[in-house]
């Protein structure tokens, strides 16, 4: 989570930065025999053309499938991006899609029920980029997003459309009152949402054990937690199903009245390295998932 | 005479960010909150809004204001005896 005001406009994820359009077009028009091996070539044409997040891609997949990567496991990598991307349009156009539960997820699933405050962490895995969206369209949550926008952010902010005022973005990378506007959607008592994995523009990080080596994280989440007061649940979304996706999500993590900071920021590291072994677990099984395109 | 607000808020701002190693007394009231010789950075400019607004019942509504309001400990001062709470206000 950036508290940090650069502009990134140059910055985006594999995929293509005007062509959204024609990919909801082509959806609509196109049987899926079709279409797919087009996003298939589309697909050999980002591998070939976007050389950072190759290199990002070949690194992480030497640490989650522990050899050398081959070109065709780059390919599937960013291919499963590819289909991610496809979802998040699909659905944004109407297509169903639902979230369940995952059966470690008892405490996420009485927090929903609850309608409390909460912060939600989540990292660049399977379909997390839905959850935000899915929790405020299935269980009528309205959800403030923090992210950093890229240059082809179009997909979520016609996600966005489509649920109306439910989810509203903050953008870390605007020239606007970012602080402020993380402390009203705080102060909305609503449930305000972070990816936690990207740590360059985040001004609280530490270091843990994910993929093989100590890897930089943001915990500004949990900052956040004591200043506001409110739980944190860390969650990812995966494919479970052509229409379902299934959360996993931590248990929460709650600040306790009149425990020291350092105690708290203890049990917050404890909490998060928690999860990430489960999502370590996860990638290690299904290492196309991870779409956190940057250096580890 | 001096202001009594002063001392007071010398004391939150060590109290609310755990500053181990500085003495309310080792903050000048001219000094710098944010980028100064205190280091903080945007999470505990964010903190310290938050126990301001709670502590005197201001409400500080953009960062232009948080800028100001931040610019020093006298600076704060001056800004929650404009805008604060009367009642909370130390005299």
């Amino acid at each position: 989570m950036a508290l940090t005001r650069q502009v990134f406009a140059s910055t985006r994820n594999p995929g293509p930065s005007r062509g959204l359009q024609f990919l909801r077009l082509a959806d609509l028009a196109l049987p899926e025999p079709v279409f797919r091996p087009l996003r298939a070539a589309g697909t050999w044409v980002a591998l070939a053309s976007m050389s950072q997040q190759r290199r990002a891609s070949r690194d992480y997949l030497r640490a989650a499938l522990g050899r050398e990567p081959r070109l065709l496991d780059q390919f599937r990598h960013f291919f499963s991006l590819c289909e991610s991307l496809m979802l998040k349009l699909r659905v944004a156009n109407g297509t169903a899609h639902r979230l369940v539960l995952g059966p470690d997820s008892g405490d996420f699933g009485r927090w929903l029920k609850s309608g409390g405050p909460a912060f939600l962490g989540t990292l660049h895995v399977g379909n997390s980029d839905l959850t935000g969206f899915l929790l405020a369209l299935q269980d009528r949550r309205r959800v403030h997003i923090v992210r950093h926008r890229v240059g082809n952010s179009e997909d979520t902010e016609a996600l966005a459309r489509r649920l109306g005022g439910l989810v509203r973005f903050i953008w870390v990378n605007d020239p606007g009152d970012l602080l402020f506007a993380l402390k009203e959607a705080c102060a909305s008592g609503e449930a305000v949402a972070l990816q936690c994995d990207r740590a360059e523009h985040s001004s609280r990080t530490e270091t843990f054990d994910f993929l093989g080596a100590k890897r930089t994280f943001p915990i500004t989440i949990y900052h956040l937690a004591f200043i506001f007061n409110r739980p944190v649940f860390l969650s990812v979304g995966v494919p479970g199903g052509p229409d379902v996706s299934v959360v996993h999500a931590s248990p929460a993590f709650e600040p306790l009245a009149g425990e020291p900071r350092a105690a708290g920021l203890e049990r917050a590291r404890a909490h998060f390295q928690a999860f990430l072994a489960r999502v370590e677990s996860y990638l290690r099984a299904h290492p196309y998932d991870w779409f956190n395109f940057r250096p580890l | 005479m001096p202001d009594p607000l002063l001392p007071r808020l010398k004391q939150l701002i060590v109290e609310t960010l755990r500053l181990e190693e500085v003495a309310p007394a080792d903050i000048a009231d001219n000094e710098p909150l944010i980028g100064g010789g205190l280091s903080l950075d945007s999470i505990d400019a964010l903190e310290l809004v938050v126990r301001m607004e709670r502590e005197f019942g201001i409400k500080i509504a953009s960062s232009e204001e948080a800028r100001q309001a931040l610019a020093s400990v006298a600076a704060l001062a001056a800004y929650i005896r404009e805008r604060g709470d009367p009642a909370r206000l130390p005299t």
